[in-house]
């Protein structure tokens, strides 16, 4: 061993080179301040997050049982990954035609494509106001700069009744 | 609370005598906040230094050293008293640095520190640079570089065995205690440690 030791004597001096490395001049004398600052900031952000979290009781429990069992958390975000991976397949799927938000009824089924004359004629309604849904296509103006038919470019218009 | 009795300085003024580490750590425990402080002013440039060894990097070193200080005051009510807070702070540090290496593996930049004015009159430094060596018009600087440069070739279980015994001065009990391995495995390490560098710097050493 000791004559590994004198082996390395040169290298050993080389690496005394190493002691002489200091940082700047003062850098020593506010480290010790930043060190408690960032500790004093870390408490108070985490106090401000948890007084947040007691205005949401639900969201503090989730946490809680998330923080607490490593196997809901898992739980927690592989079905959050199914339910994005079954998004994406759907969502890949134009064959798959939205449900309809409101219930179809006989009358209602061809309403989009009635004109505002017809379905007020087909209407029950008792205050009688009828827009068309038909969708706009464009929204550039009817009329071209020098007056001529917009052909994609569709008038929507309101009757309403004894007016 | 135990109260230490005043010492007397070289100046003749006194001071009060060092607070117990134990104390110091009990309190800090509690979340006295001027006790950690006192705790971070103890070990802040051994620690500093210890990593800054390892990345060569300054800016890196004093991040990781105020993370390794915060992540350790948050960790206080973990720590049990098995080893001194000394060996505990270092592990957690040594730890740290590690884990940022293994990621920073490929983008390795050097920020070297100036030497201080006392390497110029190092008589063994001074030998080294005028002796007749193939490469005597080296400055020091220069000779950090290389030295530097070399060091970070090493992998990190080298590179910090060397760095806590040969340029931070720990026994192998020390460092076996950091490390959390055997002696005979921190000997080995400081053996292949050595003699890559002196096969990196060859053209350095006499």
């Amino acid at each position: 061993m000791i004559e590994h030791e004198n082996d390395f004597e040169s290298l050993r001096r080389l690496l005394a080179l190493k002691r002489h490395e200091v940082p700047p001049p003062g850098y020593f004398n506010q480290f010790s301040d930043l060190v408690v600052q960032r500790i004093r900031s870390g408490n108070q952000a985490s106090r401000y997050s948890e007084e947040s979290l007691e205005q949401v009781p639900w969201l503090a429990k989730l946490l809680q049982l998330l923080n607490g069992k490593p196997v809901f958390a898992g739980g927690f975000a592989g079905a959050l990954c199914l339910a994005l991976f079954l998004g994406m397949i759907y969502a890949d799927r134009p064959d798959l035609a939205p449900e309809p938000l409101l219930p179809a009824s006989a009358n209602t089924t061809s309403f989009a494509a009635l004109s505002p004359a017809a379905a007020l004629s087909q209407s029950a309604s008792p205050i009688g106001i009828v827009s068309s849904t038909n969708p706009v296509l464009s929204i550039q103006p009817i009329a071209g700069n020098f007056g001529q038919p917009n052909p994609l470019a569709q008038p929507v218009g309101f009757t309403i009744p004894g007016n | 609370m135990i109260m230490s009795a005043p010492v007397t300085r070289t100046d003749g003024s006194e001071s009060p005598a060092p607070v117990d580490e134990g104390v110091l750590v009990q309190r800090a425990r509690r979340g006295d906040l001027a006790a950690y402080d006192d705790l971070v002013k103890r070990y802040q440039e051994r620690i500093y230094a210890t990593i800054y060894h390892m990345t060569a990097n300054h800016e890196d070193a004093n991040d990781l050293a105020q993370e390794s200080f915060i992540k350790a005051f948050h960790a206080l009510k973990s720590f049990k008293g098995g080893s001194s807070f000394y060996t505990w702070l270092y592990r957690i540090a040594v730890n740290k640095t590690i884990n940022f290496l293994k990621q920073r593996k490929n983008r390795i930049q050097m920020s070297l520190n100036d030497l201080d004015f006392n390497a110029e009159h190092n008589p063994d430094l001074v030998a080294l640079i005028s002796e007749q060596t193939p490469r005597r018009e080296v400055n020091l600087s220069e000779l950090q570089e290389k030295l530097n440069a070399a060091m970070l070739k090493l992998s990190e279980p080298h590179r910090l065995v060397m760095v806590l015994h040969d340029v931070q001065g720990m026994s192998h009990e020390e460092i076996a205690k950091i490390m959390d391995c055997n002696i005979g495995t921190v000997r080995s390490r400081l053996f292949y440690a050595r003699q890559q560098m002196q096969a990196l710097l060859s053209d350095y050493l006499k």
